[in-house]
């Protein structure tokens, strides 16, 4: 029996583009044939389920009960990774409940994977964040996500206010997700399927749409990227797969479909 | 093997190179030899020069933005049926090429027979030696045929500009002389019109649009016989794997 992986994709702030790296998340298993669920957090309307209807459930992740469908499945699930989309505000209380349910008591003695991805805009409230997530990260495998969701700069241009935050936690690891055409982004949410769907010219149905091929293009250039990130933390190395995955399959796997 | 629709791409690093000129000949060309189905675009917003000599065959194209990238290459992909002519505005050529490699477009162009040639311009700076080489190394399911136009530029140095496919060659523009150039610029002026028209016997003109058309015809050939060959070579090889 493979090891469960809980990923938790989150952020205090809101608009830093947690749903947008749930999604290629969940593109990136699906394409190296890892069995993944998905719950999104975003209750009752929930924006991963538009997009992933298949793989994610939506949740109230304040309530004990759907704290249980979680949790208390991911040992007996089919799926060897569990991805968590958490809504703005909750991720702090989510690490907390984690804490005190025995989660990360059970992370420690490694019995379950559990991989935070930590979604920072370019302000400082976002930034800070860092600091109260913290003293929950320790046996995770915590990455922090700068989302180049608007030409934006995390505070390079002052390397004393950068290092602050990106180089105070010794363990955490930087992931950069590039930024979308803009044009592109609103295709795919018009289309309201996975960016790998839309590479793929499809419609929710699985039938042949008929979306650009420029920004199909875009779509597949930037996702491309966006996996290469993955790649180079070893993403599929963390997760116990249980030998699921498509090994030496990579990113280009985008530019194939 | 299904027959290539060429896509020519009309390129140059430098402004006042002849882009414009030798798109017209080329599209006169491909008019002159037949009734093939013809596209042709102008990406140059600011001063449309191609599209003012033929306005019924030239869309002009803002591929500065999203919204005209997708009017070029989605068109581009869906008339895979009409040999296409592009005559690149200055300083457009590098984010022209920064698309068409981002979103796909060579392997996209392969999947529905369509075949990009470049006509690079040349001239004698060494940047343009070096974009030249950047592009080959970044586009390599591309044709580059480098353009030696000697009114822009008298030096021509082949180990700079080596052809993509070695069979090409390199297509040579004559110098013509000052007198009769401003012939050739007029508004309306069509070099078709003016080869079947020659009451006086053939002109210098005749000669130098000739000697284009010839070059242009021979590109044609190379392109012809250079998928053949390489399409025989396929066959060859899969004949050779599957014998016992």
């Amino acid at each position: 029996m493979a090891k469960p992986a809980l990923i938790l994709v989150g952020a205090d702030k809101g608009g830093v583009g947690k749903t947008t790296v749930a999604r290629t998340l969940l593109d990136y298993f699906t394409a190296h044939h890892v069995p993944t669920r998905a719950f999104d957090s975003e209750s009752p309307r929930g924006t991963l389920k538009r997009f992933h209807g298949d793989a994610a459930d939506v949740v109230d992740a304040t309530s004990v009960a759907d704290q249980m469908r979680i949790i208390d499945t991911l040992s007996t699930t089919d799926a060897s990774v569990t991805v968590v989309d958490v809504r703005a505000g909750l991720l702090s209380p989510t690490l907390r409940s984690l804490r005190d349910i025995g989660f990360l008591d059970a992370v420690k003695k490694g019995q379950i994977t559990f991989v935070i991805f930590h979604i920072l805009g370019s302000s400082i409230a976002s930034l800070n964040e860092i600091e109260e997530t913290a003293p929950f990260t320790a046996d995770a495998k915590y990455f922090l996500v700068k989302n180049f969701i608007n030409n934006t700069s995390f505070f390079e241009w002052d390397q004393a206010t950068h290092a602050s935050y990106f180089k105070k936690l010794k363990d955490a690891v930087v992931l950069t997700i590039p930024k979308l055409n803009e044009m592109a982004y609103e295709q795919v949410e018009l289309a309201s399927v996975p960016f790998l769907t839309f590479v793929a010219n499809k419609n929710p149905k699985g039938d042949t749409a008929n979306y650009s091929f420029v920004l199909r293009g875009y779509v597949r250039h930037w996702l491309g990227n966006v996996w290469a990130e993955y790649d180079r933390v070893k993403l599929l190395d963390i997760i116990d797969t249980g030998g699921a995955a498509v090994t030496g399959q990579r990113a280009q796997t985008a530019n194939r479909s | 093997m299904p027959q290539q629709t060429p896509l020519y791409i009309i390129a140059a690093q430098h402004p006042r190179v002849g882009k414009t000129l030798i798109a017209r000949l080329l599209i006169e060309y491909l008019r002159f030899g037949g009734n093939r189905p013809l596209l042709a675009c102008d990406l140059d917003p600011r001063e449309p020069t191609l599209a003012t000599y033929f306005p019924d065959l030239v869309s002009t194209v803002d591929i500065t933005d999203t919204r005209g990238q997708m009017a070029l290459f989605d068109r581009l992909i869906a008339d895979n049926w009409r040999t296409t002519v592009i005559d690149l505005g200055y300083g457009l050529s590098e984010q022209f090429f920064d698309v068409m490699a981002e979103i796909g477009f060579e392997r996209e162009a392969r999947r529905r027979s369509i075949e990009p040639i470049v006509l690079f311009i040349t001239d004698s700076a060494p940047i343009t030696a070096r974009g030249y080489a950047k592009l080959l190394q970044r586009l390599p399911q591309t044709t580059f045929v480098p353009v030696h136009n000697e009114a822009a530029s008298f030096m021509f140095i082949p180990q700079d500009f080596p052809p993509s496919r070695p069979e090409c060659g390199v297509i040579r523009i004559p110098r013509l002389s000052p007198i009769v150039r401003g012939l050739i610029d007029r508004p309306g002026f069509s070099f078709g019109g003016y080869m079947a028209n020659q009451p006086g016997g053939p002109t210098e003109v005749h000669t130098w649009i000739g000697a284009i058309f010839r070059e242009f015809r021979e590109l044609e050939l190379k392109l012809l016989i250079g998928t053949l060959e390489s399409s025989l070579r396929g066959v060859a090889r899969q004949t050779a794997s599957r014998a016992p």
